[in-house]
């Protein structure tokens, strides 16, 4: 591989370094150095392209490694850099030239190879977590190992088997039909946040529509790009490509996919991009992605004006704040669906939070990687989150629910933290 | 003269690990500011959290005899923030808080580091704001500010920085601190702080900032013009001008550059047929915004817009300035690197510089794009290139120095609002003699004998008339 290929070089052309990114950077907000900053890594990328550096030097990974891919640079960026694509290609180009230390080989071998794309791995891991966190264990266990077990200690509650079960191939309309949607089980979704894929499910049979799943696919693949997995990742795409394709009768048009994760949702909308240079698949994939909506997208204009949603509590207004998941707003241009919905609740008051298109620190498998990076990109927001007196977070992808679970938990607040489906089902009469 | 170990490991015991970049890895990433055409990487780069340790670490570099430049957020232009050779960098981006913001006096103190528009949503619950407004607000610095004494739009009303600092804390060359930051509304002996505003890193570092806050006009309109031809727009400028017309803000955008924008993030919904636009903001009390607005109609339809319209919600008046702010980073679409001239006129002239920009360009087959303040007369001709074409960038050099030149024979000066730094160095022959630049370095040496701040910067390093052989006018400053 010579050094152009390393990066996508001609993507780093498009940067002219005007430095309009450094404020959403949440890695630059954290040290100062440039050389976490956008623009700063561009210019690492550009230099190993026109050989002024070696990329085996270990920094320049490290850079890599640190970036979250939250994507706030390509929201402010002027000249249209596709910042998290190139990422995509510099980190996975990256795993092929240097030879990582055989331990982080393993792990990632373990990771990408074997549990994200096996169902009943999935299973047994979660339900070993569950045992380990209900037995008093996983604390302790995390605590042991010190920094990089902070993530497995403060892990949000598990949830029993019986809510880790899969949703069914096929679940009716429950009001005049609509129409008919696919929706993504997910891989580590039905395990974490099975009540959320039922809230999705019946939120959208309640609006008429009958919904199918497929069991062939486990993971898209998203996390495996993010993290440099390229070759994996197109594996991924054409086997979720496939097995939604089957959902629909031979000749038929593809149904919707309805995604409730959005980083798994940008992925799948760019899945046409990934397998661009494949001739057999480009096309297939494009019509794919065009295909796959966000739960707030397709539910928003989808809701009738005459449908009232009422959220029965104590009686006292709940006050939300919605807080932006980098891959909706950064990456599919989702801002005001999710909130036009809340606004329809009868009993919630939305609350703004200055920083809502600010990371969180999730990032997908980064606050199990990073835990004091990740922790310290929440805490502003955590602070923000208290200081405006919310009492409930809604987000829409469940590495964020994840990640505000544990931070809000860490300072011993009460709020809660729910997934915009949950909400919805709840305000939704049946 | 290198840094020795010993300097090091004292920097990093001050500083902390954090505070001190040393990897070839992180020295590369400073190895320029917005002026991407000139790269140097500094030997270290010192990140302090606060005046005392910038005092702390300077002093460091005193002892060492290390060259020292200062930088905020790097947007800079004109190459102020570019390493030097051999030296250190010290970046104000871990200080960032505010210090103190008061509201009855209005005016706010804050490091260095803070970012322009954070100090603009700080004190927005207020109904006041920090009037310069560069269109690099949303990452450069208010230290970054005082240095390059930055404009923007709406300093056409309010001025530039200068106007608007009452207070500064500063690390002089040597280590000791200058703390002037008590809000001084009029100068009493020598104006320390007009001479630091501007000075580009030369004389000290400024780690504290007491600044003005203005109030939120009553009414606010903004206006966008749309003319068949550039010259229409110019010429509507001049006119307004000459009537004494002074709404806050006038800017002007040519095709390629509303091309650009409309395919960027900040699309800002500017006609793509149209030759120009002007971009208007009327402020004040209802009745005159009003009359402003008509005033304002009247003369552009004159000369020829075809249509003259209002934002008609807060949020598209954000749209049309997001695009105009964003439309520099928006060139990048039409070529990797991008020069940005900054030049003043006479704003009787505009259309006849505008014009004689655009053949300089044309002559040497460079694509041209014009997004200015034109109701400050201050040209910012985009010149796109592409670094790797050695031919190329001498070509984009040589044009930029006529338009200088010309623009400077013309009545107007070398810079609007950029500052000097690398970029300009030489011209500053242009504008001054000998005798000029002399009294400017005894400044310069009154307050950094050794000249290690900053050097190479600002002030040509020989006197002009051994580097030109020519005497230069003495016509003092443009604005």
């Amino acid at each position: 591989m010579n050094d152009a290929e390393l990066v996508d070089y001609a993507k780093t052309l498009d940067c002219i370094h005007c430095g309009l990114c450094l404020r959403t950077c949440p890695t630059y907000q954290l040290t100062g150095n440039e050389s976490s900053s956008p623009r700063g890594r561009i210019a690492l990328m550009r230099a190993v392209a026109e050989g002024r550096l070696d990329a085996s030097e270990p920094g320049y990974g490290a850079e890599l490694d640190f970036c979250l891919v939250c994507r706030h640079c390509e929201s402010v960026c002027p000249a249209g850099v596709r910042f998290g694509e190139m990422m995509e290609h510099a980190r996975s180009a990256l795993a092929a030239a240097v030879t990582a230390p055989l331990s982080v080989r393993f792990v990632r071998w373990i990771g990408f190879r074997v549990a994200l794309r096996s169902r009943f791995v999935l299973a047994r891991v979660h339900g070993a977590l569950r045992l380990a966190q209900r037995g008093g264990i996983l604390p302790v266990l995390g605590r042991a190992m010190g920094a990089r077990g902070q993530g497995l200690a403060s892990l949000p509650e598990i949830p029993p088997s019986a809510e880790r079960r899969l949703l069914a191939p096929f679940t009716a309309a429950t009001r005049t039909r609509q129409g008919t949607v696919a929706v993504l089980e997910g891989c580590v979704m039905p395990e974490m946040y099975g009540r959320v894929n039922r809230a999705t499910v019946s939120v959208l049979t309640k609006l008429g529509f009958d919904v199918l799943t497929t069991r062939e696919s486990t993971c898209c693949g998203a996390l495996h790009a993010h993290n440099g997995e390229l070759d994996q990742a197109r594996e991924l795409a054409r086997a979720t490509i496939e097995a939604f394709e089957k959902l629909s009768p031979a000749g038929s048009e593809t149904a919707q996919v309805v995604v409730n994760s959005a980083g798994c949702g940008a992925h799948m909308k760019e899945l046409g991009r990934l397998l661009a240079q494949d001739p057999l698949w480009a096309q297939r994939a494009q019509r794919f992605s065009d295909q796959v909506v966000d739960f707030s997208q397709f539910v928003a204009p989808r809701l009738p004006a005459s449908q009232r949603l009422i959220l029965e509590g104590s009686g006292e207004m709940l006050r939300v704040a919605y807080d932006d998941p980098c891959h909706l707003c950064h990456g599919q241009g989702i801002r005001a669906e999710p909130r036009q919905l809340l606004d329809r609740i009868e009993g919630v008051t939305r609350v703004e939070m200055r920083s809502s298109e600010s990371c969180c620190g999730s990032a997908g498998i980064y606050a199990m990687l990073r835990p004091e990076e990740s922790q310290a990109v929440l805490a502003p927001k955590l602070e923000e989150f208290a200081a405006i007196g919310a009492q409930c977070l809604v987000t829409a992808n469940p590495g964020c629910q994840m990640q505000w679970q544990s931070g809000l938990a860490r300072v011993n607040s009460t709020a809660q933290v729910v997934h915009i489906a949950e909400l919805l089902d709840r305000a939704l009469q049946p | 003269m290198a840094l020795s170990g010993t300097a090091r490991n004292e920097l990093k015991r001050l500083l902390g690990p954090r505070g001190v970049v040393d990897s070839p890895i992180g020295r590369l990433a400073y190895e320029s500011d917005g002026l991407a055409l000139i790269h140097q990487a500094p030997e270290i780069v010192l990140l302090p959290r606060n005046t005392a340790e910038c005092a702390g670490a300077m002093s460091v570099l005193a002892s060492e005899g290390v060259p020292v430049v200062g930088r905020g957020a790097g947007t800079g232009l004109s190459g102020g923030a570019t390493p030097v050779e051999g030296g250190a960098l010290i970046a104000t981006a871990r200080m960032r808080d505010v210090l103190e913001l008061n509201v009855v006096d209005r005016y706010a103190r804050v490091q260095a580091g803070v970012v322009n528009v954070d100090l603009t949503q700080m004190c927005a619950e207020h109904g006041l704001f920090y009037a310069p407004d560069p269109s690099s607000q949303q990452a450069c610095t208010i230290g970054g500010n005082v240095g390059e004494n930055s404009g923007g739009p709406h300093c056409f009303k309010y001025g530039a920085t200068t106007r608007h600092v009452l207070g500064l804390v500063i690390v002089r060359a040597d280590g000791s601190i200058l703390d002037l930051s008590e809000p001084q509304y009029e100068p009493q002996g020598y104006d320390l702080i007009g001479t630091f505003v501007g000075s580009e890193g030369t004389l000290g570092i400024a780690t504290e900032v007491t600044v003005r806050l203005t109030q939120k006009p009553a009414a606010i309109e903004t206006l966008l013009a749309v003319f068949p031809s550039l010259d229409g727009a110019c010429d509507a400028t001049s006119d307004l001008i000459a009537a004494r017309i002074e709404p806050s803000a006038i800017e002007i955008l040519d095709k390629l550059t509303i091309e650009a924008v409309e395919a960027s993030v900040f699309r800002a919904g500017y006609p793509k047929d149209a030759e120009a636009v002007l971009l208007v903001e009327a402020e004040g009390s209802e009745v005159e915004v009003a009359s402003t607005v008509r005033d304002v109609t009247r003369i552009a339809r004159a000369r020829g817009a075809i249509e003259v319209r209002s934002a008609r919600s807060d949020s598209e008046r954000k749209k049309l300035w997001a695009g105009r702010k964003g439309a520099f980073g928006a060139m990048g679409r039409i070529a990797p690197d991008l020069y940005v001239a900054d030049v003043c006129v006479p704003r009787t002239r505009l259309k006849e510089l505008v014009r004689e920009t655009t053949r300089i360009a044309k002559e040497k087959g460079l694509k041209l794009a014009n997004v200015f303040h034109a109701g400050d007369g201050n040209l910012h001709p985009n010149i796109s290139y592409d670094r790797r074409n050695p031919d190329e960038v001498e070509r984009v050099l040589t044009a930029g120095r006529e338009i200088m030149a010309l623009c400077v024979a013309a009545g107007g000066s070398l810079t609007g609002e950029h500052g000097v730094g690398l970029e300009k160095r030489d011209e500053m022959c242009l504008v001054f003699n000998d005798d000029d630049l002399r009294a400017m370095t005894l400044v310069r040496e009154a307050w950094d004998p050794e000249r290690r701040l900053n050097p190479g910067k600002l002030l040509p390093i020989r006197g002009c008339r051994e580097a030109r052989g020519a005497h230069a006018p003495s016509v003092g400053h443009g604005r």
